[in-house]
C-alpha cells in the first residue's frame, strides 16, 4: 500500500517498497542483501545491527525506514573502497579482534562512527563509545586493542589504563599477547 | 498552489529578499544609570556559511540572514556564540528623607509595547540610502538615529511606515534598526519579523529607562523633582549594542514634557486623593495662570465633571474619570505664553481581563498669545491612539477564525527599487499635528485610579499589567454553590422532554458544490480538531470509526465519519451536521455522548463549520458499521443526556475578548474550539463533564495516559516558556522538556498541517494559562542543574539500574552522540516528575512511535521483552535517579499490570 521510499546506501540510491515503520535493518538485509549488519536483540540494546547514518553510528533495528529518506547510510560493506579495507577493519585484523564474529559489525561501525566525530579520541572515549555494544564471547581485550590501534593510540594506552568495558574483570588485563 | 500551507516562503517571486533574525546578549538591560550588557567574546561567522547563512556581528549586535524566516530562526538557535557575564550593577536608591513631605517614585519605560502582533519590517540599503517599510513611525528622530547607526545622511533615509509617533516608542523602532544593519551588511533587502523574541524581551530590558522621585508638601504645594535617573529618549537597541550611540540622541523635549506631566499630574492626583479633595478643585487652586484656569474650567464643564460616572453594579466592569493639565512654556519663555492643555477621560475597566476602554475623552488646548485658541479638540482620533498605544488594544483585530497566515496578509510585496532619492515632504506625524499630548498618559492613570483604586506609577496600562495589579489587590471571594443545585432540578425537569426530532436525510452534496479553497479550509479545521485521531481505529482506515474509548460509564466506540449514506454521515444535511457538532444530537435525533467533544466544537465559527462539512463530504465514502457501545445501565439511556447538556453544556459561540491581542484570541479560538484541548487536559467530574474553576486544565487521565496540567501547576522541572511551548507543539519536542508521545503525538502531527502563526497563537494562549514567560534566560541554567543532579546513580536501586543499563542506556545515556541516541535528557521529562507513573510505563510498554512528528524520535516497545517485575524496578530507578526530589511512586506494580493488559489486547 505504501509508495516507494528512496534510500541512499553506500553511495547508491535504491527504491524500496516497505511500510514506513519497517526497521531499516530489515530493508538492508532482506531487500538490499547487505548482511553486514546483524539482527541481535531487535531493541537497540546490543549494537550488532550498527550502521552509519550521515557518518554517525546508528542502531538500524530501531530506525523506521521512513525517517531516513534524506540521509546517507553506510553499512559494513560500504566502508572500504573495494580495493582496500577501512583502517578500522585493518586494525581489527591486525589485533585479531574477533571470536565468533557476530558482534564485529557493531564494533567496527561504532569505532568508525567515533573516529568520524573525533579523529583522535582518548582511551576513555573509545571505551565509552563501545560501552553498549555487546560481545558474548568475552573478546573485549582484543576488540579494545583493535579499537585503540584504529584510533592511533599506543599499545600501552590500550593495555595499561585503568578502565575496562563494563562487566569485564580487570584481572585479565595484560594476558592477551 | 495551496495558499495556506506553511511552505509560504515569499521569495518565490521575490528573489532578492532575505530574512533576518537578531540574537540579543544573554543579559542586557537599561538601568537608570547605564546600559548593562554581556560582551560578545567570540562568534563563529563561518559556522553556518555552508547553509547559506550570513552572520552579521557589530559590537554586541549579532544577527543572521538566510533565505527564509524559518532557516534564519533555526540558524539563530544554533549559532555558536560566547558571551561574558556583565558585572552586577549596584543601583543606589536615593537616601530616604525623613521630613514630612509626600514622596513618590515614578517610572517611564523605554518602550510602550513591543508591537501589537507579529509583523514585518523590511529594510533596503542602497548606495548609502535606506528605505524602510513596515509598522514604523516615520519621524525625524528615528531618521536621525538610523543615520547615526549607519553613518549615513538623515535626508537619505526614507521610511514608508504607518505607525503613530506620539506618546512613546515601540519595538518596531528596534526592528527597523536591526533590519537596517543587516541589510547594509549583506547588500540586499532584509525582512525582520516583530516577534516576541527578541522584541518583547527588549521592551522588558528597557522597562526601567527613567526613574523619577518627586515630593511636595501634604497639600500639594512646592512640587519638585528630588531625583531624576535615566534617559528621556531611548534610541533603538542596535545603537546601544554597537556602541554608536551619541549623547545628542538621548534628548527629546516632547517626550520630556510628556513624562514630566505624567509625574506631576499623577502626584497631584495622589495628593487630592490623600486630602479627599476634588482633583479639579485642587488644580484650580494651584494654577496661577488665568488662561489655564479658564481652560480647565471650560473642559470640566464640557465633561460634566460635577456628575461623576456611575458604576451600575455590573460585576466585572468598573468605571472611573480622571483629569490632567499641562502648561508647556513657549520658546520665548514669557510667563503668559505657551501651550496649556486640559484633558478629562472616562475609562471602563474589565476587572476580569484587565482590558481598559476609553469611553470618553474631552480635551482642550489653548496656545495663548502664541497660537490659535483650540478650546476643544476632536478627541476621537486621540482616543483611538491612546487605546492602541497606551492600553494595548488592537485597532481592528482580524477575526479569530481567520485561517490566512498573518505572513500572507502582512508581508508587503517588496519591489526592488532605485536608490532612495532625497525626501521632499517631511514625515507625517499622524495625530500630533499641533496637538500637545503632554496630559495623555496622566489623564488615563488618574482615571484608572478613580475606577479601580490602584495607582499606576508607570505606563503602559496594558491588560496584562492592569489585570496583575487588580489581582494583587483582590480579596479571595466566596464560591457560590447554590446554582448547581438549582440547575440540577431544572435538568431533571428537562429530561422529561428529552426527545429531539430527526432531520430528514439528504443526498450527499455533489462533489463540485464546494470550492477547493473551502475544502482546504475544512481540512485545516479537521487537522486542528484531530477528527481522525478518535475516528480511526488502531491501524484502520482514516475516519472509519471503531476506536474504543473506555470511560467510567462503559466502553464507547467512535463512528464512521466518511460520507457513506448508510453507516457514515453521507445523508446528513448541513443542519444535521451542525446540530451534532454544536448540540450533540445525531441526525436521527439521538443524543450523542460527550466523549465526542461537542461541548468544545460549539465554539467553532459558522464559516469554519461549513468548511469542515464540505471537507468531510468530499472524502471517499466507505461502509463500516460502528460497533455497539457497551455502556452500563442507566448510562445507556441516551435521553438522559438532555439533562446533562442543560447542566454542563454551553452552546454559545466563541466570543473574542476585545481587550486581548488578535494572537491571543486566535489561540483561544483554536484551543477552546476545534482543538478541544480541554477535553483531555481538564479533569472531569462524576458526571463526566469538564470541571471548572481551579480544576480547569489541571491535568487528567485519558485512555491510560496522563494529560499533564496546562496551568501554573505544571510539574515540568525546567519550566515552560511561550517559546518552548511553540517548539513542542511545532516539532513534537522541546529541549527543556520532552517529546510528544501517546495521544499527544497525533495532535502534534495535526498541528504540523497548520500555518506556523496558528501554532504560535496556541502556544501564546497556553502560555497565558500557565503564567509562562515568553522566554526565560534562567531556563537553561535550571535545566542544566536538573540534568547535573541526575548523573549519580541512586542507592538501593541496583535491580532497576541493571535493567536500565541493558535496555535503555545505549540510547538514553548521553556518553557518545550517535544518530540513534535519544537527544532528550530524561531528567527534564515532565512525566518522570509527575505524580503518576502512567506515561512512563506506557512509553516503556508501547515505545514511542510518533508518525508524522519529526522531533519525537522512535523508541521500541518493551512489552514483550521486560517482565512486570523488571518494569517496576526500572520505573522506580528512573524516578529515583531522574526526579530525585520527588517521592517514589506508589502501586507501580498494579499500574504496570493494568496497562499491560491494554497492550496485550491490541
Amino acid at each position: 500500500m505504501s509508495d516507494a521510499l528512496h534510500l541512499t546506501v553506500n553511495g547508491e540510491r535504491h527504491a524500496v517498497r516497505a511500510a514506513p515503520s519497517t526497521p531499516l535493518l530489515y530493508v538492508l538485509r532482506n531487500d538490499l542483501c547487505l548482511n553486514g549488519p546483524k539482527f541481535g536483540c531487535g531493541l537497540g540494546e546490543c549494537g550488532a545491527c550498527m550502521v552509519l547514518v550521515d557518518g554517525r553510528a546508528a542502531r538500524s533495528c530501531v530506525l523506521p525506514v521512513s525517517t531516513l529518506a534524506d540521509h546517507e547510510i553506510t553499512t559494513l560493506e560500504g566502508l572500504g573502497d573495494g580495493e582496500r579495507l577501512d583502517p578500522v577493519q585493518d586494525a581489527f585484523i591486525e589485533e585479531q579482534g574477533a571470536q565468533c564474529g557476530y558482534c564485529l559489525n557493531g564494533m567496527i561501525m561504532t569505532v568508525r562512527g567515533l573516529l568520524n566525530a573525533d579523529p583522535a579520541p582518548t582511551r576513555e572515549a573509545v571505551v565509552a563509545a563501545l560501552d553498549h555494544t555487546l560481545c558474548r564471547c568475552g573478546t573485549h581485550q582484543e576488540i579494545l586493542a583493535a579499537a585503540c590501534r584504529a584510533a592511533g593510540l599506543t599499545p600501552s594506552a590500550a593495555q595499561g589504563e585503568p578502565s575496562a568495558p563494563k562487566g569485564e574483570p580487570s584481572a585479565t588485563q595484560g594476558e592477551t599477547e | 498552489m495551496n495558499p495556506i500551507s506553511d511552505a509560504r516562503t515569499p521569495d518565490t517571486d521575490n528573489d532578492a529578499l532575505r530574512y533576518g533574525v537578531v540574537i540579543r546578549p544573554p543579559v542586557y538591560r537599561l538601568d537608570a544609570r547605564a546600559f548593562v550588557c554581556s560582551q560578545l567574546l567570540h562568534v563563529d561567522r563561518e559556522a553556518l556559511a555552508e547553509e547559506g547563512v550570513t552572520v552579521v556581528a557589530d559590537g554586541n549586535f549579532v544577527g543572521v540572514v538566510a533565505t527564509s524566516h524559518e532557516a534564519a530562526r533555526r540558524a539563530a538557535a544554533r549559532l555558536p556564540l560566547r558571551w561574558s557575564t556583565p558585572d552586577r550593577d549596584a543601583t543606589a536608591v536615593g537616601p530616604a528623607a525623613t521630613d514630612a513631605r509626600l514622596r513618590r517614585d515614578y517610572q517611564w519605560p523605554g518602550r510602550l509595547a513591543w508591537g501589537a502582533e507579529p509583523d514585518w519590517v523590511i529594510a533596503d540599503f542602497i548606495d548609502g540610502g535606506l528605505r524602510l517599510a513596515g509598522p514604523v513611525a516615520s519621524t525625524e528622530r528615528l531618521r536621525g538615529e538610523l543615520a547615526c547607526l549607519l553613518e549615513s545622511d538623515p535626508q537619505r533615509i526614507h521610511i514608508d511606515g504607518d505607525a503613530e509617533a506620539g506618546l512613546g516608542r515601540q519595538g518596531s523602532d528596534d526592528a527597523a534598526a536591526d533590519a537596517a544593519l543587516l541589510a547594509r551588511a549583506i547588500g540586499r533587502p532584509v525582512a525582520v519579523r516583530l516577534d516576541p523574541d527578541p522584541y518583547a524581551r527588549d521592551a522588558e530590558a528597557l522597562a526601567r529607562a527613567r526613574r523619577l522621585r518627586v515630593s511636595g508638601t501634604a497639600d500639594g504645594d512646592d512640587f519638585r523633582v528630588d531625583d531624576d535617573l535615566g534617559y528621556v529618549s531611548v534610541p533603538p537597541l542596535a545603537l546601544w549594542l554597537t556602541g554608536r550611540l551619541t549623547e545628542n540622541l538621548l534628548r527629546d523635549p516632547d517626550a520630556a514634557a510628556l513624562q514630566f506631566t505624567f509625574v506631576q499630574e499623577s502626584f497631584l492626583d495622589e495628593v487630592a486623593a490623600a486630602l479627599g479633595e476634588d482633583p479639579v478643585a485642587l488644580r484650580l487652586r494651584h494654577i496661577k495662570d488665568p488662561r489655564g484656569r479658564q481652560l480647565l474650567k471650560s473642559v470640566a464643564d464640557q465633561a460634566a465633571w460635577d456628575h461623576p460616572v456611575e458604576n451600575d453594579g455590573g460585576a466585572d466592569l468598573v468605571r472611573g474619570r480622571g483629569v490632567a493639565y499641562s502648561h508647556r512654556p513657549s520658546e520665548s519663555g514669557d510667563a503668559g505664553s505657551g501651550t496649556r492643555s486640559a484633558w478629562i477621560a472616562d475609562v471602563e475597566v474589565n476587572t476580569v481581563t484587565g482590558g481598559v476602554r476609553l469611553s470618553r475623552l474631552v480635551a482642550g488646548q489653548d496656545a495663548g498669545a502664541d497660537g490659535p485658541l483650540r478650546p476643544l479638540l476632536d478627541a476621537t482620533p486621540l482616543r483611538d491612539t491612546l487605546e492602541r498605544k497606551l492600553l494595548g488594544l488592537p485597532s481592528s483585530p482580524p477575526p479569530a477564525d481567520d485561517w490566512a497566515a498573518p505572513a500572507d496578509r502582512k508581508l508587503p510585496a517588496w519591489r526592488p527599487s532605485s536608490p532612495p532619492a532625497r525626501r521632499d515632504a517631511p514625515g507625517t506625524p499622524a495625530l500630533s499635528e499641533g496637538v500637545d499630548l503632554s496630559p495623555a498618559v496622566a489623564v488615563v492613570a488618574n482615571a484608572l485610579y478613580d475606577a479601580t483604586g490602584v495607582r499606576f506609577r508607570s505606563p503602559p496600562f496594558s491588560p496584562a499589567r492592569v489585570r496583575a495589579a487588580l489581582e494583587e489587590r483582590a480579596r479571595p471571594g466566596k464560591r457560590r454553590w447554590w446554582w448547581a443545585g438549582a440547575l440540577a432540578v431544572t435538568g431533571l425537569l428537562a429530561t422529561l422532554w428529552p426527545f429531539r426530532p430527526s432531520i430528514a436525510p439528504v443526498a450527499r452534496p455533489a462533489a463540485n458544490l464546494y470550492s477547493a479553497e473551502t475544502i482546504e479550509r475544512g481540512r485545516l479545521v479537521a487537522e486542528a480538531g484531530d477528527c481522525a485521531v478518535c475516528h480511526t481505529a488502531e491501524g484502520g482506515t482514516v475516519n472509519l470509526g471503531g476506536r474504543p474509548f473506555e470511560t467510567p460509564f462503559g466502553t464507547l466506540y467512535s463512528t464512521n465519519l466518511t460520507p457513506d449514506p448508510d453507516t457514515g454521515i453521507g445523508n446528513w444535511s448541513y443542519a444535521a451536521f451542525e446540530r451534532a457538532m454544536r448540540e450533540g444530537i445525531g441526525r436521527d435525533g439521538r443524543h450523542l455522548y460527550p466523549a465526542f467533544p461537542y461541548t468544545d466544537f460549539a465554539k467553532i465559527s459558522d464559516t469554519d463549520m461549513q468548511a469542515l462539512y464540505a471537507y468531510l463530504m468530499a472524502q471517499p465514502a466507505v461502509a463500516a458499521p460502528a460497533p455497539q457501545n457497551e455502556l452500563r445501565f442507566p448510562f445507556n439511556i441516551r435521553s438522559m443526556m438532555a439533562g446533562w447538556n442543560l447542566l454542563f453544556h454551553d452552546p454559545a459561540p466563541f466570543k473574542p475578548d476585545p481587550s486581548r491581542s488578535a494572537q491571543w484570541n486566535r489561540g483561544a479560538y483554536l484551543f477552546e474550539g476545534a482543538g478541544h484541548c480541554g477535553a483531555c487536559h481538564t479533569p472531569r467530574n462524576l458526571f463526566g463533564a469538564e470541571k471548572g474553576g481551579d480544576a480547569r486544565l489541571s491535568g487528567a487521565l485519558v485512555d491510560g495516559w496522563e494529560a499533564p496540567a496546562l496551568t501554573a501547576a505544571s510539574r515540568s522541572p525546567a519550566g515552560w516558556t511561550e517559546q518552548s511551548l511553540f517548539e513542542y507543539l511545532r516539532t513534537g519536542r522541546s529541549d527543556a522538556h520532552g517529546v510528544a508521545g501517546g495521544p499527544m503525538a497525533p495532535v502534534v502531527a495535526g498541528l504540523a498541517e497548520l500555518p506556523e502563526d496558528d501554532v504560535r497563537a496556541i502556544a501564546h494562549y497556553v502560555a497565558t494559562q500557565m503564567d509562562a514567560p515568553l522566554s526565560d534566560p534562567a531556563q537553561s541554567e535550571r535545566a542544566a542543574a536538573v540534568v547535573a543532579a541526575s548523573r549519580a546513580a541512586p542507592v538501593g536501586q541496583e535491580a532497576g539500574q541493571r535493567v536500565f543499563e541493558g535496555a535503555c542506556a545505549a540510547c538514553h545515556e548521553n556518553g557518545t552522540a550517535t544518530f540513534t541516541s535519544a537527544k532528550q535528557a530524561l531528567a527534564l521529562n515532565t512525566n518522570l516528575h509527575s505524580q503518576r507513573p502512567d506515561n512512563v510505563i506506557q512509553s516503556i510498554l508501547g515505545g514511542v512511535h510518533a508518525e508524522g512528528v519529526a522531533g519525537a524520535g522512535e523508541m521500541p516497545a518493551f512489552v514483550h521483552s521486560l517482565s512486570d517485575r523488571q518494569i517496576v524496578d526500572l520505573v522506580q530507578y528512573l524516578r529515583a535517579r531522574f526526579a530525585p526530589g520527588e517521592t517514589p511512586w506508589k502501586e507501580v506494580g498494579k499500574t504496570v499490570a493494568d496497562l499491560r493488559r491494554e497492550h496485550d489486547q491490541q
